[in-house]
């Protein structure tokens, strides 16, 4: 048995040495992810030797990874900060950006909730704890449960720029560490208010916002109020027509737009 | 009465201990009980004829004749479903068939250029079709079943006309006739009503989740962009939600202002116009006929790979990840263990640096696995392989190197332990034979302790096989291809599992997948753990002389 496992292992260790396949290495958000593994299944039913690995654990990471050249492409649902682009530069890591796509973010609440719009002034508030019960706002004699994603995930962050602006949360909010997460919660809890991506509205209700609800053509064109880019980013502009090239233009052509809206984000032009 | 009293509280003991050890019994099913369940439903279900095509085109899987036969079968059935809409649509979508007329029309005169005809023959052909299109748009946007009759009569009397006949011009007789028998069934003062009708009626059965979720993509549209969505159901209880779905409808009413809205469900049928309504009837009757669900047992759940983010397909990868993941990280972990343990107890001198190291090893094992993770990437990663030449990419020896870290501290407790109650006689004997104090370990002490050392092992490889965060930088991805050396990064259950609960909805689309990664996860385990147990139970036996 042991012997068995060991020559295994020796096996495996020689035929590392065996030359390797192309490989493109994709690390970033979880929001960006799924579009990243859509794109990447495309790629390698047409690009047979590639070999694609996408790893999802935050923009953060996806960043890190970037600027120390442990990925070819890093998936980031918010734009990289002045801190990242100044260490990149300084690692002669050049940064450049693709918009592939844009996700709105949801408010949304248990559908026996009657409120029917909301302004991001009132979100912001029901976030910091001024409104405590829905018949502030006009809905039913019910206590508000708020529900926020966790603070490293870049949803978090986009709506604390848009709704929060910079304000702090209330004590009491619920932080959860996903959209399906988010979702769940608010399904299953009369009174629970909190915020999404487009994809994960099923069996809850979406609230407008400053009157405007969100949806492909509100998101796309920014009339929706909690509208975010998602980016791609690569070290430079990369060679025309080499693989990563292809793969962050992928999203221009009308095969990459139908995978865009098939997992539920808004392609940013119309195809 | 002293003598009655403990002999009350040995049975109160006796009682007690017994009631726990149900107590544990039944939580443990209860927690893994469901579990196992749900899991199973992975590979034991009933299967769809939707599935049998998807393993035949994605897998190669099934008998090609027997599988056309069955898809001729429920095509048979399904047809009826879009024949029911487009002859609604044909006496409705009026805007459509006066679009089709007008091409026709242009379509004819691109064609009468080409054959070169004399100038006269050209216009006369062109204005009889002209007329022909104009009294057929008007029959469209007739309300009036008389004059609808007497328009499209008129556009059938020049049928016979020869110089039409093999002509692109004939495609506006079928029409005619078409819109003819339509408009004879509809109510044609409703028109407006049901324009509307029908394009919700067509977002719902074409572009909802609803039908194309059951039946799949109508026969001759274009393929999708994603395989999951060229596929209906796969399962009979996943269509059977989807076909709820598409019978009822759930609305949130108001009762009382300001109160909380409650649900009511209402049959979707009554939504639509009359001539529409025995579709929903005919869809829910032949559900079955449409489907075929077999009993399937889709073993090759362990084995395959899958597609469009764990939709389809198993988790083959996974599970072999995960195994070469933990079997590494044994290599790393047992040797290391065991020597220190032997070091700690044979050699080292109860002092003062002692004392630290022993210090360090309880914390280490109480340390969060978040931290080793990033200790990891750090160490191995960026620090350990570029100076030994290897590119600082996250891969399966660096994954196994930090999970061997971070069970060290269990392993070497564990074996520090059994080496520690080895009785010192076996070794002063050894030791009086003249032995050395080596051959002594390796001889006598070792493997007196071995039991021990392996209660070890099973503990490090449970934590090993299930750990999620040192991997997540350290070599696991969430797609990618099967690693072909130890310097690929690899998919594992543990970091899949986590993946579909966090990243995509599809997670929440195909849950039994999820219950089926998890269940395997934890079997895989079970496995692992039974046969060092069983090794454990030998080694004994052989201590014993038995």
């Amino acid at each position: 048995m042991r012997k068995a496992i060991l020559s295994a292992v020796l096996v495996a260790l020689a035929t590392g040495t065996v030359a390797r396949a192309e490989t493109l290495r994709i690390e970033g958000s979880s929001t960006v992810g799924p579009i990243a593994d859509a794109f990447a299944e495309y790629f390698k039913s047409v690009n047979p030797g590639l070999e694609i690995t996408v790893n999802k654990n935050g923009s953060g990471n996806g960043a890190t990874a970037l600027i120390e050249g442990r990925c070819d492409i890093a998936a980031m649902s918010r734009f990289m900060s002045p801190d990242e682009f100044a260490k990149a530069v300084a690692n002669k890591v050049y940064p450049v950006a693709w918009t592939i796509a844009m996700d709105g973010i949801c408010v949304v609440v248990h559908p026996s909730n009657p409120v029917k719009a909301l302004t991001s002034a009132q979100v912001r508030d029901i976030y910091m704890g001024k409104i405590t019960n829905w018949s502030q706002v006009g809905g039913s004699n019910t206590p508000i449960v708020v529900i926020s994603r966790d603070t490293s995930s870049g949803t978090y962050e986009t709506f604390e720029t848009l709704v929060m602006k910079k304000q702090p949360m209330a004590q009491g909010v619920e932080y959860v560490n996903a959209n399906p997460q988010a979702q769940a919660r608010v399904k299953t809890t009369a009174g629970a208010i909190g915020y999404v991506g487009l994809g994960f509205l099923e069996g809850v209700k979406v609230v407008p916002i400053d009157g405007v609800r969100p949806t492909k053509q509100t998101v796309a064109n920014g009339t929706y109020p909690l509208s975010r880019p998602l980016f791609l980013f690569t070290n430079g502009f990369p060679k025309l027509g080499s693989i990563p090239f292809k793969f962050v233009t992928f999203y221009l052509s009308e095969k990459g737009q139908e995978l865009v809206e098939a997992k539920d984000f808004v392609p940013v032009t119309n195809y | 009465m002293k003598l009655r009293f403990r002999g009350q509280l040995d049975r109160v003991f006796t009682i007690a201990t017994g009631l726990s050890v149900v107590l544990l019994t039944l939580v443990l099913l209860a927690i893994l009980g469901p579990m196992v369940y749900r899991g199973s439903s992975a590979v034991f279900f009933q299967g769809t004829v939707e599935f049998r095509k998807m393993q035949k085109n994605l897998f190669g899987r099934g008998d090609e004749q027997a599988l056309h036969a069955e898809v001729a079968e429920t095509e048979k059935v399904r047809q009826q479903v879009y024949e029911m809409i487009d002859a609604f649509k044909k006496g409705v979508d009026v805007e459509a068939l006066s679009e089709q007329v007008r091409q026709i029309h242009r379509q004819f005169g691109q064609d009468l250029r080409d054959r070169n005809l004399p100038a006269g023959e050209y216009t006369r052909l062109r204005e009889l079709t002209r007329q022909i299109r104009d009294k057929l748009e008007a029959a469209f946007r007739s309300q009036d079943i008389n004059e609808i009759k007497r328009l499209v009569g008129e556009v059938l009397k020049d049928e016979s006309n020869p110089q039409l006949k093999g002509t692109s011009a004939e495609k506006l007789f079928a029409i005619a006739r078409q819109f003819l028998q339509a408009a004879g069934q509809i109510d044609l003062g409703k028109h407006q009503e049901y324009a509307l009708a029908l394009q919700e009626a067509e977002g719902i059965l074409f572009h909802s989740e609803a039908l194309p979720g059951l039946l799949g993509p109508r026969p001759g549209e274009p393929p999708a962009p994603l395989v999951m969505l060229r596929y209906g159901a796969t399962r009979w209880d996943q269509a059977q939600t989807l076909l709820d779905r598409f019978l009822w409808v759930e609305h949130w009413v108001e009762e009382k202002p300001g109160e909380p809205l409650v649900l009511q469900r209402k049959p979707r049928a009554e939504l639509f116009p009359e001539p529409l309504r025995p579709l929903f009837t005919y869809v829910e009757q032949n559900a079955g006929k449409m489907l075929h669900p077999r009993r399937t047992v889709y073993w090759q759940f362990l084995r395959d790979d899958n597609v469009n983010s764990h939709y389809f397909g198993g988790i083959g990868p996974e599970i072999l990840g995960t195994m070469l993941i933990t079997v590494v990280g044994m290599l790393f972990v047992i040797p290391l263990g065991i020597i220190s343990a032997a070091y700690l107890v044979e050699c080292a001198s109860d002092g003062w640096t002692m004392r630290i190291i022993r210090m360090g090893i309880n914390t280490l094992a109480g340390v969060p696995s978040i931290v080793f993770g990033l200790f990891g990437l750090a160490f191995f990663v960026l620090f350990l392989f570029p100076l030994l030449g290897f590119a600082p990419r996250p891969c399966i020896l660096a994954a196994s190197m930090t999970l061997a870290v971070l069970t060290l501290p269990v392993m070497i407790r564990a074996s520090e332990e059994a080496i520690r109650s080895v009785p010192a006689t076996y070794k002063e004997g050894s030791l009086a034979l003249g032995a050395s104090r080596f051959h002594t370990f390796i001889a006598v002490t070792f493997p007196a302790a071995l039991p021990g050392i392996l209660t070890g092992v099973i503990l490090s490889l449970s934590r090993i096989a299930g750990e999620t965060a040192p991997i997540l930088f350290t070599g696991a991805v969430s797609l990618g291809a099967v690693p072909r050396s130890l310097f690929d990064p690899t998919r594992t259950l543990s970091y899949g599992s986590y993946d579909m609960a966090v990243g995509d909805r599809l997670g929440m689309m195909v849950p039994h997948n999820q219950y089926g990664m998890v269940v395997t996860l934890v079997l895989l385990i079970l496995i692992l753990n039974g046969a060092a147990i069983m090794l454990r139970t030998r080694v004994f036996k052989k201590l014993r002389g038995h």
